[in-house]
């Protein structure tokens, strides 16, 4: 079969693809039966999605390209160092970057790809095994295309705009495509390893379940990347230069590791002076090394992919069964285990119970410049407070999963929110906690933190238990399939809003009496906070 | 007399403009195994899903045992349900998903493990419980959803092509069962494509087509109700559907190919 053949099937499939890493991952196989302009709308915004993600990758990449070299803020940032330092700090920093940005924005679309379900569909039709893999391996080229086009342009570009030379152009686009390389490979190995050890994994053991919590931080590791790379490549640029300057001997160690091999033979082949003969000689094997293993992580990467076309690539391994025991419990610990249990195995819902370990990341990054004193508390609870009420919604899509079949259920309204309200509770808390411990790591005194968030407990629960009487009177009513959550942005903005509301009257209310009479805050605060709990807790208990 | 088990009064669904189900009524008694037969989008799977509360319905009544469906929990308490697609929570073990179910519906600890003990072994599902539903092939995940409806020995059936996907020996004792359950005094409710186990099974059929109830009766009453259709239940549920018209001529075509 022709390319351009092969090329308009994968396009076919990529649609596919991403409808089912947006709708198998998150919302389950169940579409709401609400006739075929419904399900095209949904088809529609899976595939913008995807486009959107590819879009804002591109401008991230092309953006962060520019900002990492620009003239100014090499005469800011790079004040006491030599162009060719600046040079080896923002190739290497862009290479990083890409990395992250790819494995970041394919990591979801790529396990639905390594599942394998697209092969099922595929193998049926006249096309063979061969042909098939080329289909997947054109998808996941499709995938990731405008970004991979973005970096090999923006690199060259920008390194040729602050006056590189034109073979180290030639060698940045080596380097681009030798990171691009990687990004696939890690994204690839990143969703193979999560599908086996957590999308596919059984087991009945609270470590099991725990095993997969630990194992979901995978899917963690680009989003801190991305994060870390993003906000703090001054850090990492300056520490870099710190580190070459404080320890100019051991500087050839550095040079053979990525991406800084290829930063500090760019920078030679810029006319750089400054390295010696054995940091050159250095960089250009390791960066030759890296181009090799490049090569073999592309040939990896294109097994990988013809595995699948072949069939399937996972096994997951089955442990034997002893038993059959059940162990049921009340309505509302059913729920919650359930919701445990699903999280455990699904990154978007998990990524919201790891929030804690994200946001103790970057508070203990930004604590240190932190005062103690009741605006930065309630500004901290106020961040900690707007991350935890989407937890509430998302919790509540889990129900879309098998909404057509959770709804035959004898289930309560009040059982529902009350669950999910819970579970809120219990992720806010341990936020709490983690800010304490940070608090006391930085030795803060942390009084304020320990008062005004208990008491932020009573608001927490009560623009959860908002959100989630909307939700649940919607989900009742109209039967759609929650899930889909992320393909009516508009309805998950609409319930977040009032949800924040009713959390910030308590804030909003401590910081206007702090204007007006500074020794009630605390008591306006938890009459606000008490008041609002007593309401909600009346709307939900009259919830059937 | 028999208990009523389901009264379903002017039963109206739409999706937007189409109508789906168009002034619906029928009644199940108790010991009653009605099959509820129809060409593909009759309106079938819609009615079940109203029956069993997942649907709402734009008019008319669906009544559980003098319990109106709009008073769900009691209403969803009686009611053991498998869906024609079955959509579970896929990331969930067979174990989780039985004991979450186990656990809405308020089941003691000792009946749920001689239930599903039982039940797990007639459909030879032991193996794979602790494997993730979504791994499961189609067969295995409808028996996953017919041990979760019979669990709680449930008073009415609710079948939703409870066969399609099931080995001979799972599909022989699900009938069995559905047998022994309306024998016991429960009622069964059950959409099906296979003429001959409707005929085998069923007590009573109703025909569905286009949203409307066209026949109703034990088989033989609806042979003398449908003139010309002496043979078995597919013959009288094509004529009935008006599908019979042409068949022939279509098959012949296809033949000459």
């Amino acid at each position: 079969m022709k390319f351009r053949e092969l090329w308009r099937i994968s396009s076919t499939v990529s649609k596919e693809v991403s409808f089912q890493s947006i709708f198998s991952t998150r919302a389950g196989s169940s579409l709401p039966r609400r006739g075929s302009t419904d399900v095209q709308r949904l088809v529609k915004n899976a595939t913008y999605n995807v486009w959107i993600s590819k879009i804002l990758t591109t401008i991230f990449i092309c953006a962060f390209g520019f900002v990492m070299f620009l003239p100014e803020r090499g005469q800011t940032l790079y004040a006491n160092t030599s162009h060719e330092f600046m040079i080896v700090a923002s190739v290497s920093t862009f290479l990083a970057a890409v990395l992250f940005f790819i494995v970041f924005m394919g990591l979801q679309v790529a396990t639905s790809l390594v599942s394998s379900k697209i092969a099922d569909s595929l193998s049926p039709l006249p096309l063979s095994k061969k042909e098939v893999s080329n289909v997947i391996f054109l998808c996941l080229v499709r995938i990731f295309d405008l970004p991979l086009v973005a970096g090999l342009v923006v690199l060259p570009t920008a390194y040729l705009l602050v006056g590189g030379s034109i073979v180290g152009g030639s060698i940045s686009v080596i380097a681009i495509a030798v990171s691009e390389i990687f990004g696939l490979t890690l994204t690839i190995g990143l969703a193979k390893f999560f599908y086996s050890r957590v999308a596919g994994g059984g087991g009945r053991s609270k470590w099991k379940t725990l095993t997969r919590f630990l194992f979901m931080l995978v899917w963690m590791v680009p989003a801190f990347g991305t994060y870390f790379v993003i906000n703090f490549a001054d850090v990492i640029i300056r520490s870099f230069l710190w580190f070459t300057q404080l320890f100019g001997s051991s500087l050839q160690l550095l040079v053979i590791v990525f991406p800084f091999s290829f930063g500090f033979f760019i920078s030679f082949l810029s006319g750089s002076q400054a390295a010696n003969i054995p940091s050159i000689v250095l960089s250009i094997i390791s960066s030759i090394g890296y181009v090799f293993l490049a090569v073999y992580c592309f040939r990896w990467v294109t097994n990988t992919m013809r595995k699948i076309g072949s069939g399937g690539i996972l096994k997951v391994d089955r442990e034997p069964v002893k038993d059959t025991l059940l162990r049921p419990r009340t309505p509302l610990f059913g729920i919650i285990r359930k919701d445990l249990a699903i999280a455990s195995r699904s990154p978007s819902y998990a990524i919201l119970f790891l929030l804690p370990a994200l946001q103790v990341a970057i508070l203990a990054i930004s604590f240190s410049s932190f005062k103690s004193g009741l605006f930065v508390t309630l500004g901290v609870l106020t961040g900690i407070t707007m991350t935890t009420l989407v937890l509430p919604p998302t919790m509540f899509s889990i129900e879309g999963l098998a909404s057509s079949y959770t709804r035959s259920l004898p289930l309560r309204k009040r059982t529902l929110i009350l669950a999910k309200t819970l579970l809120a509770l219990f992720i806010y808390i341990i936020s709490i906690i983690a800010l304490l411990v940070i608090a006391l790591f930085f030795k803060k005194d942390f009084t304020m933190e320990i008062v005004f968030g208990t008491l932020n407990l009573f608001s927490i629960a009560s623009a959860s238990m908002l959100e989630l009487t909307i939700l649940a009177r919607k989900f009742w009513k109209e039967g759609f399939a929650l899930g889909n959550l992320y393909a009516r942005l508009s309805t998950f903005i609409l319930i977040l809003v009032p949800g924040y509301i009713v959390a910030g009257i308590p804030m909003v209310a401590a910081f206007a009496t702090y204007l007006l009479a500074e020794n009630m805050v605390l008591q306006v605060f938890v009459t606000a906070a008490l008041a609002e709990f007593a309401v909600m807790s009346l709307i939900v208990y009259r919830q059937n | 007399m028999q208990e009523l088990a389901v009264r379903v009064d002017g039963l109206v669904v739409s999706y937007g403009n189409f109508v789906a189900v168009d002034n619906l009524s029928f009644n199940v008694k108790n010991n009653e195994i009605y099959g509820l037969l129809g060409p593909n989008g009759a309106g079938k799977t819609t009615t079940l899903k109203v029956l069993v509360g997942v649907l709402e319905p734009r008019a008319g009544q669906v009544v559980v045992y003098d319990t109106p469906i709009s008073n769900e929990v009691a209403a969803k308490s009686q009611i053991g349900y498998v869906p024609e697609e079955v959509v579970l929570f896929d990331s969930l073990t067979p174990r989780e998903f039985l004991e979450f179910t186990a656990s809405l519906r308020r089941l003691d600890t000792n009946v749920a493990n001689s239930r599903v003990v039982k039940l797990s072994t007639a459909f030879d599902l032991t193996k794979y419980f602790d494997t993730p539903i979504a791994a499961l092939s189609m067969g295995n995940k409808q028996k996953v959803a017919i041990v979760a409806a019979l669990l709680h020995e449930p008073r009415l059936l609710v079948l939703d092509e409870p066969l399609i996907g099931l080995d001979a020996r799972s599909s022989k004792i699900l009938k069995e069962l559905i047998v022994f359950h309306a024998k016991k005094g429960g009622a069964v409710i059950f959409s099906t494509h296979i003429m001959e186990v409707a005929e085998k099974l069923c007590t009573r059929v109703g025909i569905i087509n286009k949203g409307k109830l066209v026949g109703e009766g034990t088989v033989d009453e609806l042979r003398k109700l449908v003139k010309g259709a002496e043979g078995s239940l597919e013959d009288i549920f094509l004529k009935v559907t008006e599908q019979e018209a042409g068949m022939q001529e279509l098959i012949k075509a296809l033949e000459e190919e």
